[in-house]
């Protein structure tokens, strides 16, 4: 008998000593690096090229741009490599280089670094950031001053300016690898090996599905004093891991995790929540063909003034806030106040709409929680609470990737679902005009509002800043008032951190600036 | 006589062997090819806008953009032409760009591959060891209280779902206990070794990376422990059920009667008269592992087949998904093959079969 046990205690035997092997290898001191765990979106290092969020956050610790966002105020661009001024029609802008500012290679940075850079993306075709440049004309002055123009007025100019897909590249040394102004450019693969940029990082290695590792650039002459000098950004997708690796000190900032996951942190952990610039709402499709009793106005109406804001908003956890229009909080424009239920305005709504009892159909993605609000939840309560001001829903979930194509297509009569900015400017809602993309979706065509669609025109057109406000907070009223949209909630961005680190401050494109954060 | 057996091991071009090995092969890459067409049939066939997908809102609103990407990636050419593309591609060792990363997938399943390999290969013979070692204990204690603790121990590993393991263990182990590290393949201090193998233990050993190769083993831990629960439950039991069936043969008990015991009886003659069956529960495991190891892979960011599966998938990344079907594909092929071959080594009946 003892000879069989010895079978045993040798499998187990194998077992434990894989065991002492792990307890054998303790993680090396890494006192002057910093680990930040997200899920990764991330398939370039080339700046020109990205346009995914890792991507961004990569970047924006590489290159600099012309402009910048101070700290999470996304309202107003400030001077970035440059500094700009604008012609009174808002279609000249002229930029002026900082002296003595020097690539990573000590080189220093002219304007032709910011003619080639911009041109470069505005060249090639095949880069999801190319529409940024649509346009746009870039024009040297000269040594240390370029001047960018648009056919029309573009006071959204200066914010595409922060993209970190417009950073300025270092054109000697990209060209000398393979870059160009147009679709022949091949510097991608070079600049996957190594950056190119004046930040206060350089590339190490890079990793598209891992990590990414981010030295210090030792030559680098900005603002910034960087407190890590070692960056590694890991790929952990899950974010119950990513709470356990902060916890457990194996990383330093969690960014993915949901309000739930916040609110059990253990002692010890800081904690940065903010509003999203993401904004969930529901969409009530204005096509009488597609949508049949949704396309009745006052059936909107009756939606709009059925729903109980907060209780809905206690779905989504910490950060996140009613939302107060198409237009989420850190935005030009933004309204101050959300809607507030009104039985009695619902009522009344429903019944001018002529509404009988027939089910309606909501649709929504079920796999894909947006800043950690799972959408089965939000609908379940959106259907008991319509139930109780008399709007029958059915509930019709399905995976993201088979729902998107109804939503772009303009097939949903009702749904949920998202909306993000593509860069940092009150201008990326404006597709939510009659008869622009988003409108289309719901089945509203420009014919349908002519005021709205008026609205929106000022808001692209305006002139200087104080018009361009209120021209947006106007488009938001109106569609507030009488859009197919239902804006329910903006959810909270919640970016975690050990308690020694500081300066964390979200954006709604690079998520957070790298070079801010700073021990304590 | 004694030259007999020699003789029929000289495998010439017309030995059965040898022609059992070809109808094998060309079965193979029959059933290669087949897979090939199911996973470009069913990427193409998933409802949704893959290019929407990949661009983002703004870049797809873009014609320019969406032309260039189109026009760049052939998918302006009729399926038919397109499968026809694919297929001369793997030719050349091309399986395409992959709409989420924009690499080459050869290239991003080069190094998810050996990741997952890694894992599963101590994974199955973590799970081998123990699960023979307690089901021959249970079978050989039939009835007895250490063959119970063995049965529930096996029901428990087959019953806890792997993902609620793996994050639990992982909560113990790491951040109560701290004796094991953290997610990932290496600590974040570390860089990986020079890339031989693709198995960070392997290439840290040959770069002679001690510090290295005892991180990553570390770090390969937990994974391996959550991935061998259930294998070790299922050849477990499966062990003993064989293992019993074996001890009633007459063989064994010939064995016996002339005096065998212990190793010489359990080796010699219960083992290996149960090794066909195990044999095929340990091949299947095997490829279940290389294919299915999503959830802890997510747990444990792991870079491996799984994560890059689940994340082709989601993101309607088409050339990924057909590359994973493809790596699929070939792993149980391999699986399947390599277990015939095994058959007829351990079993010379088959062998003649």
């Amino acid at each position: 008998m003892r000879t069989k046990f010895r079978y045993v205690a040798a499998a187990f035997g194998l077992t434990a000593s894989l065991a002492l092997a792990g307890c054998a290898a303790a993680a090396p001191e890494v006192s002057d690096s910093i680990v930040i765990d997200t899920a990764f979106t991330l398939e370039t290092s080339d700046p020109g090229r990205n346009y995914v969020p890792t991507g961004y956050m990569v970047s924006k610790a590489l290159y600099e741009t012309l402009l910048d966002f101070a700290g999470s105020d996304e309202s107003t661009p400030v001077d970035g490599l440059a500094t700009y001024e604008s012609n009174d029609d808002a279609t000249v802008f002229t930029f002026t280089l900082k002296d003595g500012r020097v690539f990573s290679d000590g080189s220093a940075i002219t304007a032709d670094d910011v003619v080639f850079s911009l041109n470069r993306v505005a060249g090639m075709t095949e880069s999801k950031a190319n529409f940024l440049m649509n346009g746009i004309t870039v024009t040297k002055v000269d040594d240390m001053t370029v001047e960018l123009s648009t056919e029309t007025p573009s006071l959204k100019l200066p914010a595409l300016m922060t993209n970190p897909s417009l950073a300025i590249l270092n054109s000697a040394l990209v060209i000398e690898n393979g870059g160009t102004t147009d679709d022949s450019d091949a510097a991608e693969a070079f600049l996957n090996e190594t950056s190119a940029g004046s930040g206060p990082y350089i590339l190490d290695t890079v990793n598209f599905e891992s990590q990414v590792v981010l030295t210090e650039n030792e030559n680098y002459n900005g603002d910034e004093d960087i407190d890590f000098t070692r960056v590694v950004i890991r790929n952990v997708s899950e974010a119950a891991t990513q709470k356990i690796n902060l916890e457990g000190n194996d990383s330093q900032v969690a960014v993915d995790l949901s309000g739930d996951q916040v609110a059990s942190l253990s002692d010890g952990i800081n904690v940065f929540s903010t509003p999203s610039a993401q904004t969930i709402f529901l969409l009530i499709n204005q096509s009488e063909e597609v949508g049949g009793m949704t396309a009745n106005p006052d059936f909107a109406n009756a939606v709009r003034y059925a729903l109980d804001y907060p209780a809905l908003l206690e779905l989504a956890g910490a950060g996140s806030e009613q939302a107060t229009g198409v237009i989420p909080p850190s935005f030009l424009g933004a309204l101050e106040n959300g809607v507030e239920q009104d039985l009695d305005v619902a009522a009344a709504s429903l019944e001018a709409s002529g509404y009988d009892g027939e089910s309606i159909t909501l649709e929504y993605p079920n796999d894909y929680p947006v800043g950690g609000v799972s959408f089965t939840p939000l609908a379940e309560r959106i259907q008991s609470q319509l139930a109780d001001a008399g709007i029958t829903i059915e509930l019709a979930p399905a995976p993201f990737t088979t729902q998107i194509d109804s939503y772009v297509n303009g097939t949903e009569a009702f749904s949920i679902w998202f909306w993000g900015p593509d860069y940092a400017d009150s201008a990326n809602f404006l597709p939510f005009s009659a008869g622009q993309k988003v409108g289309l979706r719901a089945g509203w065509t420009a014919e349908q509002d002519a005021d709205v669609v008026n609205l929106a025109a000022a808001a692209e057109n305006a002139t200087n800043f104080d018009e361009r406000e209120t021209a947006f907070s106007n488009f938001a009223e109106a569609l507030q008032q009488r859009g197919p949209f239902v804006p329910l909630i903006v959810p909270g961005s919640n970016i975690a951190t050990a308690s020694y680190i500081d300066g964390v401050a979200y954006n709604s494109t690079w998520t957070m600036d790298i070079a801010e954060l700073q021990a304590k | 006589m004694g030259n007999t057996p020699r003789a029929t091991r000289r495998y010439s071009a017309r030995s059965p062997l040898v022609g059992y090995l070809l109808r094998r092969l060309g079965t193979s890459v029959l059933l290669l090819f087949g897979v090939t067409i199911v996973t470009f049939a069913l990427a193409n066939l998933v409802p949704g806008d893959p290019i929407a997908a990949a661009l983002g809102e703004g870049a797809a609103s873009n014609p320019a953009t969406v032309e260039a990407y189109i026009q760049e990636r052939g998918l302006d050419q009729p399926l038919p032409v397109q499968y026809v593309n694919y297929i001369g591609g793997l030719f050349q060792g091309d399986m395409g760009v992959s709409l989420r990363t924009a690499q080459p997938v050869a290239s991003d399943l080069s190094k998810a591959v050996p990741a997952t390999v890694e894992i599963a290969l101590l994974a199955i013979v973590v799970s081998l060891g123990v699960g023979v070692a307690l089901g021959s204990l249970a079978a050989y204690r039939r009835g007895k209280l250490s063959d119970q603790l063995v049965r529930v121990f096996s029901l428990i590993g087959l019953s806890i779902p792997t993902f609620w393991m793996a994050l639990v263990s992982f909560n113990f182990f790491f951040l109560q206990l701290r004796i094991a590290p953290g997610s990932g393949r290496l600590s974040p201090a570390l860089a990986p070794p020079p890339t031989v193998t693709g198995f960070y233990t392997a290439d840290a050993l040959l770069a002679g990376q001690w510090v290295t190769f005892t991180d990553a083993l570390a770090h390969l831990m937990l994974p391996v422990f959550v991935l061998s629960l259930f294998t070790i439950g299922l050849l477990t039991r499966f062990v003993r059920t064989s293992v019993l069936e074996v001890l009633d043969a007459d063989y064994v008990r010939a064995g016996r009667a002339k005096g065998l015991s212990g190793p010489r009886l359990l080796f010699g003659y219960v083992l290996r008269g149960a090794s066909l069956p195990i044999l095929t529960i340990v091949g299947l495991a095997f490829g279940t592992l290389l294919s299915g190891t999503v959830l802890v892979e997510a747990v444990f960011a792991w870079p491996g087949l799984g994560s890059y599966a689940y994340n082709s998938a989601t993101s309607l990344d088409l050339p990924g998904v057909m590359g994973v079907g493809l790596v699929v594909g070939v792993v149980y092929l391999t699986i399947n093959f390599a277990v015939d071959l095994l058959y007829g080594v351990l079993d010379p009946r088959v062998r003649l079969a």
